[in-house]
């Protein structure tokens, strides 16, 4: 009984090692907010804004890492098929939530066919998952341009000139999404501390939330789980692991699409060629940022990640100004910290790997030395 | 029988969104009203303009319009609903009257001449389309496709 209270007792060390990077956020986070000046209420209210804004995407990221393929990069697919749902709507001139759930619909099978192609290329690179997925978004990215630069327009029809580049085909650098701006947002009017709180993309969030606990106690849930911890013992159980696995990525693809025109609807506005080209490098950051790591993340942590993240982007640039006397310092360091945080979590991530292997090896060890000198 | 019901869901799941789709079409098809206090010629009949017309939609006062002014508002969906108070005479009293029509759906913007329909006019003579000036953008933008942009869009 003692020797199971001693393996459980964790020592502070162990703690700080293990929540490093949110600790490093508090500090920085600590540090900015009375350089910066802003009052609470105005943080508040932009961290109320930014939760809803990019919660759903961070979310996204949760079922790959479940079924062991790490942080899904490949997001950025997903993210790609809601900006063009969301192009055809607006020259429809479709408005307000419809325009919404209609460029959910229509980008559904592209982000699904997308998905099944994300998947069936990171089941051929096993092991390699997050560096496959990223390249992959870089390699879907052209594939993007070539349709919104080149067939939006020419051969898939696009009427306003409003959207349409003036030479007669291609998309412009800025869509505007003025008629559905902040519309799920402020659905449900509600002010606190004179904050706006976006109730109803709360209870979308909420109930995703909702949806993966639920889906972790499903059968393929239960595969998921078992394949993110041993393929091989998970294909010996009979679970078909190349399904599995392409399923949880078609999953993740849809939630980033959807997640895409949420946060988009808030924005108002959205950079038709580089919108979401950033879009997974932020959000993986954010979720790390929260105490997850490649191959475990909570809901708990994509919540404390989404704002302690959030928080060092609203006050590093007022911070850095008035450290320096230069704005763009802070908006440097933002972009910095947000690159620096992957690689540490990465680095981290390897180490105790590597360490944890290390231990069994000498654990392993011991124990044959033992068997040899009792024998 | 399992792979005929996945079938049938399937199926049913793929229709579902179909009809959500279009009925998404249909509800959420934005429109640009203007509404024109001028005067207009119908069959040889000679419509004049009251002195001020206030149109109001949703509770919001949209437009208030002296003689040749027109006034905007964005709407959604394809039935209109708004109460113009029309005032004939200056210090006269505005008389108010519930207007309902259906907008033709193929148009983006829709051009309301708020006299003749008072009037009584039909459709053809009070409704148009609104037709923006042609593009006479003649430099083409430049096409920003810089994956590491990281302005404000991007984060």
């Amino acid at each position: 009984m003692s020797e199971k209270k001693k393996k459980q007792r964790v020592s502070p060390a162990e703690v700080l090692r293990n929540n490093t990077v949110p600790l490093m956020f508090i500090v920085i986070c600590a540090i900015c907010i009375p350089l910066s000046g802003f009052s609470p209420s105005y943080l508040f209210n932009e961290i109320v804004t930014r939760i809803g804004r990019n919660t759903f995407l961070i979310l996204s990221l949760l079922i790959p890492i479940m079924a062991g393929m790490g942080l899904n990069f490949g997001m950025t697919l997903g993210a790609m098929a809601g900006e063009i749902g969301l192009i055809l709507v607006c020259d429809w001139q479709i408005v307000g939530i419809p325009a919404m759930v209609l460029a959910v619909i229509i980008s559904l099978p592209i982000a699904v066919l997308l998905g099944w192609f994300c998947g069936t290329i990171l089941n051929m690179a096993k092991g390699r998952e997050m560096i496959t997925s990223y390249i992959m978004s870089f390699f879907m990215n052209g594939i993007y341009q070539l349709v919104v630069l080149y067939m939006m327009g020419s051969i898939i029809p696009i009427r306003h000139s409003n959207i349409k580049l003036p030479r007669g085909y291609g998309i412009r650098n800025t869509v505007s999404l003025l008629r559905m701006r902040q519309k799920l947002d402020k659905l449900i009017p509600l002010k606190i501390f004179g904050a706006d709180i976006p109730v109803m993309t709360f209870i979308i969030i909420a109930l995703l939330c909702f949806f993966i606990i639920w889906f972790r106690k499903t059968k393929l849930g239960q595969d998921m789980r078992a394949v993110g911890q041993d393929m091989e013992v998970a294909k010996d159980a009979g679970i078909n692991v190349e399904r599995t696995r392409i399923i949880s990525i078609v999953i993740s693809t849809i939630l980033a699409d959807i997640g895409m025109v949420i946060y988009l609807q808030n924005m108002g506005n959205f950079a038709t060629y580089s919108s979401h080209s950033q879009i997974g490098m932020f959000c993986i950051a954010a979720l790390l940022v929260g105490g997850a790591s490649v191959d475990r993340a909570s809901i708990g942590n994509v919540f404390l990640g989404v704002t302690l993240f959030h928080m060092m982007f609203i006050v590093a640039p007022a911070a850095g100004a008035k450290i320096t006397g230069d704005s763009m310092i802070g908006e440097y360091f933002r972009v910095f910290a947000s690159y620096a945080v992957i690689t540490i979590a990465l680095v981290m991530y390897e180490t105790k790997k590597r360490r944890a292997r290390s231990a069994t090896g000498q654990q392993l060890a011991l124990e044959q030395q033992r068997e040899q000198e009792a024998a | 029988m399992n792979t005929k019901r996945t079938f049938f869901f399937r199926v049913a799941l793929i229709l579902l969104l179909v009809i959500i789709a279009a009925l998404m079409f249909i509800i959420g098809r934005g429109h640009t009203v203007y509404f024109d206090n001028k005067a207009i010629e119908y069959n040889g009949q000679s419509i004049e303009t009251p002195y001020k017309i206030e149109v109001t939609v949703k509770d919001e006062r949209v437009a208030k319009l002296y003689d040749g002014e027109r006034g905007m508002t964005d709407t959604m969906g394809q039935s209109f609903s708004m109460i113009v108070e029309i005032t004939q005479e200056k210090g006269g009293d505005p008389v108010a009257h519930a207007v309902s029509l259906a907008l033709p759906y193929s148009m983006d913007g829709i051009i309301l001449n708020i006299p003749a329909m008072m009037a009584g006019l039909p459709a053809d003579a009070y409704l148009t389309e609104f037709i923006p000036t042609p593009d006479t953008e003649t430099e083409d933008e430049d096409v920003v496709t810089d994956e590491f942009a990281t302005d404000e869009f991007s984060i």
